[in-house]
């Protein structure tokens, strides 16, 4: 019993614990690791250590989970920024290749007198896509096979296309039959790979703007776990030590609170940011991506209805879908009519001069009109303008979703450098805390 | 609590690893198989006696401009124009010049004279009032039948299958199927070509005719007559089946082909038109026969078809009685 009076005046442990003490040899188990532990962790003192422990680790916990949630958010942001200029990319070797085929087709209505400019405009958007191929595969690893297979299907297009041009030159017939292949080959293998490769970046961008949100979770998790222990721990050493507020725990949990709110607050007003580029500039540079494609593929129909000759309804069919596209993508571009429209209202409005004239017979007249050779009703000088016109817009926008995107990022406080080093501090008030009671047991 | 911590890292870390940009490869699209060209067997020619029996024109033509009231040809000379579906890719008979972007040949110069016995002759440099349809040899028989065309002129054989189907006019040219290969081809006839590629345009007659030749030969088919050539010069084809005229027009695009002298089918061609409209046809019978009576069919042959085909003594002579 005098061993029991000795302990230090624990005023409140509970005298079953002294009894308990009592009747257990401490030397029965005294070798053995197990005896150690389970002595650390023994009485009042032990339950100090085991709060010590818990509580320390679930600040270092924190400061992780708090970096990790910065890193993500951060690296989200940045992944995103980078799929989305990414999609842009592959989005200009779509339109690239759509206004190549245009100017084929278009030529080929004026026969093996090429206008020198539309030649020059074809061979500048080929010698476009292939840079954007190369630029596009270095960007993304994931996109390297399929841009590989991509880049074969365009020399076989090149080739057939340049067969085309010789043959028409020499005024042999066989000429035409080339451009149809070389437009089948763009169809059904070059194009089907495009669509892959935008929806594939399409869902990682959508993958990145889901996981920016995800940072606000992992920091607002940790802090509310890490702050309920630490409020645990203050009560029960309140209770056992009668002092109402042990001072470096509580300076710890304020740390870990400051941070958690500074956090908190950085990353979902950055994710709000986030949403909102992606509901506006990055929907916007969508739609007129989209658009464009679309004209351009409406361009090419309208020539092969005309080079068809009277047996053109399925490229007709073909105009009038891409253009209802075209309309469709303009809205979602904007909200209200705006210059762009007009423009692409105008382009509409020769092709059904166009379309009269070639259903009332009067197929020279629409081939001319088609090719630009008319002072009134020029159709290649109005697309030339929504070309124009859509291509500056498309640049604008994407150049903010870029712009507003790092702007994000920049605006994130460093917790995911600091993070690690704050879950420490807070681990060694802890410490520091709990040893001030430990010293009283010695 | 010790053994947590490491627990909770490595969650951490397999977390991060998920979002750390590695995505999977991009899906190549699968190729769509391509269609295998299965040939139907060639059908049973029907009996309707002598295919190349047509109607017999009433009289003499009405002179142009001067339609009879309720007739097909008043029907065209009201529209303004004559609607005629042609091929655009077959040299010398049907095609587009590319340095003109006119579509010019034998069997255009058919369409003229028949639009100029309905409005007259053209004032020099006026185009004939004539729209040219371009369609494809399959679609021949279909736009016929829907009505959208009034004639079609497209190296188009007479059969007794299609007389069901359509109405022919009186034969206006005799072609026969002859085979092109290459210029080193060691084959004289269709019987050395077993196990080779040959190409013959989709929904022809050659196709029956060069199964019926050889049926040890791997047939291939092409939309139109240029397609089997496009084939045989990417090496896809060994060879091209078809009228001696459209391999006429073959070889002189493509110095490295030549044509084997067996020709072992006749290929009588007529116009086509309308099933139901006997009235036009008589009428194209009527152009025809003063086509080959003024002297204006042969200038044609001679312009067209003569350099590859050579001499001719007389157009093919007309039969009718249908």
């Amino acid at each position: 019993m005098t061993q029991t009076q000795s302990a230090p005046p624990a005023t409140s442990s509970p005298p079953a614990q002294q009894s308990s003490n009592t009747p257990q040899p401490p030397d029965v188990r005294k070798p053995g690791a197990r005896g150690i532990v389970a002595r650390w962790f023994e009485g009042t003192p032990g339950r100090m250590r085991a709060f010590l422990v818990l509580a320390a680790a679930v600040s270092v916990v924190f400061g992780l989970a708090a970096a990790q949630g910065f890193r993500q958010s951060d690296g989200a942001l940045e992944r995103a920024e980078a799929n989305a200029a990414q999609l842009v990319r592959i989005q200009a070797i779509h339109t690239n290749l759509v206004s190549a085929n245009a100017d084929a087709t278009n030529a080929f209505l004026v026969g093996g007198l090429e206008p020198p400019d539309q030649r020059q405009h074809f061979v500048d958007s080929m010698a476009s896509a292939a840079r954007l191929i190369t630029e596009a595969s270095t960007a993304q690893p994931a996109d390297q096979k399929a841009l590989a297979e991509l880049n074969t299907t365009l020399i076989a297009y090149g080739g057939l296309i340049e067969q085309a041009r010789a043959n028409n030159r020499q005024g042999l017939p066989i000429g035409s039959q080339y451009l149809r292949d070389a437009n089948a080959v763009l169809q059904n293998d070059s194009l089907p790979l495009v669509n892959a490769l935008v929806e594939a970046n399409e869902q990682r961008v959508d993958t990145e703007f889901d996981n920016v949100n995800y940072g606000t979770i992992w920091v607002v998790v940790g802090g509310v776990v890490a702050l309920v222990i630490f409020a645990i721990t203050l009560r029960w050493l309140a209770r056992r030590s009668h002092r109402y507020v042990n001072v470096p725990i509580a300076a710890g949990a304020l740390l870990i609170l400051l941070t958690t709110i500074v956090g908190g607050v950085a990353l979902s007003s950055a994710s709000g940011g986030a949403s909102s580029t992606r509901d506006d500039a990055y929907a916007k540079t969508l739609a007129l991506s989209r658009a464009r494609i679309a004209a351009y593929d409406a361009r090419s129909n309208e020539s092969l209805t005309l080079i068809a000759r009277g047996s053109g309804d399925a490229f007709d069919k073909a105009y009038n879908s891409a253009s209802a596209t075209v309309d469709d993508e303009l809205k979602k571009s904007s909200s209200t009519p705006d210059d762009l429209t007009t423009r692409w209202n105008e382009y509409k409005r020769i092709h059904g001069k166009v379309r009269e004239a070639d259903t009332n017979g009067n197929w020279d007249n629409a081939v001319a009109m088609a090719v630009g050779t008319t002072k009134e009703n020029n159709s290649v000088d109005a697309f030339q303008a929504f070309d124009d016109s859509s291509a500056e817009q498309l640049q604008s926008t994407s150049d903010t979703v870029s712009s507003e995107l790092s702007d994000t990022r920049g605006g994130l406080p460093p917790i995911g450098w600091l993070g690690l080093p704050i879950g420490i501090i807070a681990a060694l008030l802890v410490a520091w805390g709990m040893s001030q009671r430990l010293e009283e047991y010695r | 609590m010790k053994k947590l911590i490491p627990l909770a890292a490595a969650a951490a870390l397999l977390l991060t690893a998920c979002s750390s940009g590695n995505y999977a490869a991009t899906e190549i699209p699968a190729k769509p198989a391509p269609s295998v060209a299965s040939v139907a067997p060639p059908a049973a020619q029907p009996n309707c006696g002598n295919p190349l029996a047509s109607y017999q024109p009433d009289g003499a033509l009405p002179a142009p401009g001067t339609m009879p009231a309720g007739t097909t040809m008043a029907k065209i000379k009201q529209r303004g124009r004559l609607i005629a579906g042609v091929s655009a890719d077959s040299f010398n008979l049907g095609y587009r010049n590319p340095v003109t972007g006119q579509i010019v040949g034998f069997d255009i110069d058919m369409i003229n004279a028949v639009a100029d016995a309905i409005f007259g002759a053209p004032a020099t440099g006026q185009p004939h009032k004539v729209e040219l349809r371009v369609i494809s040899s399959p679609q021949r028989i279909p736009t016929l039948q829907a009505g959208s065309v009034d004639i079609v002129a497209r190296n188009m054989t007479i059969n007794c299958a299609r007389w069901q189907q359509i109405a022919f006019s009186a034969e206006y040219y005799r072609s026969g199927q002859k085979t092109l290969v290459q210029l080193d081809s060691p084959a004289k006839t269709v019987a050395d070509l077993s196990g080779k590629t040959i190409c013959a345009p989709a929904g022809s007659t050659s196709l029956d005719n060069l199964k019926k030749r050889n049926p040890a030969v791997k047939p291939i088919t092409a939309n139109t007559d240029t397609g089997c050539l496009v084939l045989f010069q990417q090496g896809k084809a060994d060879g091209i089946s078809g009228d001696d005229t459209v391999l006429a027009g073959d070889v002189a695009q493509d110095p490295y082909a030549k044509v084997l002298d067996e020709r072992f089918s006749e290929e009588p061609y007529g116009l086509g038109i309308p099933k139901q409209n006997v009235d036009f046809v008589k009428f194209v019978n009527g152009v025809l026969a003063q086509m080959k009576a003024d002297g204006s069919w042969m200038t044609s042959y001679n312009k067209w078809l003569k350099p590859a085909l050579g001499e001719l003594k007389a157009p093919p002579t007309p039969v009718y009685g249908r």
